[in-house]
């Protein structure tokens, strides 16, 4: 059976892998405030399948997301800013940060079932835009947030041009999408499913619940490290108002509304969320009303997702 | 040689104490069965010795180890495993793969002869191998729940209610089978309502009554005394 479902496995990691080739050429035909908004999917693409690690396949309700993308993106901004650190080599310490910060938070929250861990993460949420306003020892800036992040250079060249941001940012997205795919065949991606699947009888079975659902904090928080150094890089600014509790409720709608646990349904979920509202921007404030609208209706006619994760075992 | 010391164990939800100083031994080779009606606090047993609810007050001691604070996955590892109540097999997964996942805790290239003897010993398993577990029948669920349990290798075999919504023929299948894994030396301890199959099964039994051990004998006194088949078997009393 396994031999039989692995050729249409193949076949689609084919057609996504010829995908996310192809979008190497988006800089050459698109202008450049498209070439922007690729640049912004390809950021907040891995910010959702971030999350998508805790809520779509560990089934915790993490609707503090937006924080471990907001620590990323601060401690870029900070490290390149006051202490001139060039933005590559901050990389390490906004993973480790985030996903440092999101292991201390889950580690007291990780028994805190459903609804009660979504209310105490809004509450971590609130207190990470507070601190960032309130400028805490002059590092944050308080709500204008910091500005002049410099851009990434590699190699001694400097990835000014909008196309070579992009280009950064769509081979992290490959980077990350690779893991994912590889984080469904380990032994954690088996053991969070099982978990998320039923708890007790995957217990029984010898699975350290606190270990994985940690873990699965610690990954899902760093990886939205990752892609808030890549965000301070695009704005060449952050503030507080990027990761506002509405930030972590659109990561948390995209794993819903596109599929959980399912890499093409967290991109579409995050395609409609990002680049729908800006081919619709001539609507101006009306865009969010149809929005709303459409995430309504999944909810109602596709409660699985856009883009369900499709059945598959060990 | 004792396998299994459970010592005035007390275990709690809240305010309500569910176990009230329990206590009891498994010796290895043996087949316990615990016996009780609903609420006696079975299942609150099994789970406690599985490392899945704090306890109050007490003392478990297995193989030698004190597991009483020991964390669930900790004492799988240690050879406890549990078919638990309600059968919970993963229902999107297909019967090799729950089976596959019953040896979590063992290196992979071990399983397969594990998983081998499993279908010898339920040869519907086998049969239905590529099945997703959700679309078995209740038999063959809890054939599965069995069967997964012993890929783990345990040196003790909690089963929480085998027998739970199954129809008469199915439940005597199941000891059938019970009997030939306890045969080829595995310890069990069994929690049941079918008092009778429990009994047959078992070389010795508890009665639990809301949370208290009221009775302990060898299974052939039990099924022979009056209290228990009034209070079980439904005898009137003579």
């Amino acid at each position: 059976m396994d031999a039989a479902k692995k050729p249409v496995t193949r076949r689609n990691e084919a057609i996504g892998i010829a995908l996310w080739a192809a979008g190497f050429a988006i800089p050459a035909f698109a202008s450049s405030s498209w070439v922007a908004i690729a640049a912004m999917f390809a950021i907040f693409a891995i910010t959702a399948l971030s999350e998508d690690v805790i809520l779509g396949r560990g089934g915790m309700f993490d609707m503090g997301h937006a924080v471990y993308f907001g620590i990323g993106a601060y401690t870029t901004a900070i490290l390149n800013t006051e202490l001139g650190v060039p933005i590559f080599l901050t990389v390490p310490a906004a993973v480790l940060l985030a996903a440092g910060t999101g292991t201390l938070l889950a580690a007291p929250l990780i028994r805190l079932r459903g609804d009660y861990l979504l209310v105490a993460t809004i509450g971590f949420n609130a207190i990470f835009v507070l601190a960032m306003q309130n400028n805490p020892g002059g590092i944050t800036g308080g709500s204008d947030g910091i500005t002049g992040i410099e851009a990434p250079s590699l190699f001694g060249i400097p990835l000014f041009s909008q196309s070579a941001m992009f280009w950064l940012d769509w081979v992290v997205l490959g980077l990350v999408l690779f893991l994912m795919r590889n984080l469904d065949r380990c032994e954690f991606g088996r053991a969070l499913r099982y978990l998320k699947q039923d708890e007790l009888a995957a217990t029984t079975l010898g699975v350290d619940a606190r270990a994985v659902k940690t873990l699965a904090f610690a990954v899902g928080a760093g990886l939205a490290g990752l892609a808030g150094t890549l965000f301070a890089v695009q704005l060449s600014t952050v503030s507080p108002s990027s990761f506002v509790f509405t930030e972590s409720v659109t990561l948390f709608a995209i794993v819903i509304v596109g599929g959980p646990g399912s890499i093409p349904g967290v991109l579409l979920g995050t395609a409609l969320m990002f680049v729908v509202p800006e081919i619709f921007r001539d609507f101006a404030q009306y865009r969010y009303f149809v929005f709303g609208i459409a995430m309504i209706a999944v909810m109602v006619l596709r409660p699985q997702g856009l883009w369900p994760r499709r059945r598959n075992g060990l | 040689m004792t396998l299994l010391a459970i010592d005035d164990l007390s275990v709690a939800y809240g305010e309500i104490e569910a176990l009230k100083g329990v206590s009891l031994t498994v010796e290895k080779g043996e087949v316990v069965a615990i016996l009780g009606a609903n609420g006696a606090g079975k299942t609150t047993l099994m789970r406690a010795v599985s490392g899945l609810l704090p306890k109050r007050r007490g003392r478990i001691v297995f193989d030698g180890a004190d597991i009483t604070r020991a964390s669930a996955d900790r004492i799988v590892h240690l050879g406890i495993a549990q078919s638990p109540e309600g059968r919970r097999v993963f229902g999107t997964l297909t019967v090799a793969e729950n089976l596959a996942l019953g040896g979590f805790t063992r290196p992979p290239r071990e399983i397969a002869g594990s998983i081998d003897n499993v279908y010898a010993m339920f040869p519907r398993l086998a049969e239905r191998r590529a099945q997703l577990a959700g679309t078995l029948s209740g038999g063959e669920q809890q054939m599965l729940a069995i069967g997964r349990a012993l890929i783990a290798k345990p040196k003790l075999l909690l089963l929480d209610e085998p027998s739970l919504g199954l129809a008469p023929i199915i439940v005597q299948g199941i000891f059938r089978t019970l009997r030939e894994i306890a045969a080829s030396g595995v310890t069990i301890l069994i929690v049941e309502q079918n008092v009778r199959s429990a009994l047959k099964l078992a070389d010795r039994g508890y009665v639990l009554e809301i949370g208290r051990m009221v009775h302990a004998d060898s299974a052939a006194n039990l099924l022979a005394s009056p209290e228990v088949q009034q209070a079980y078997l439904g005898k009137a009393k003579a």
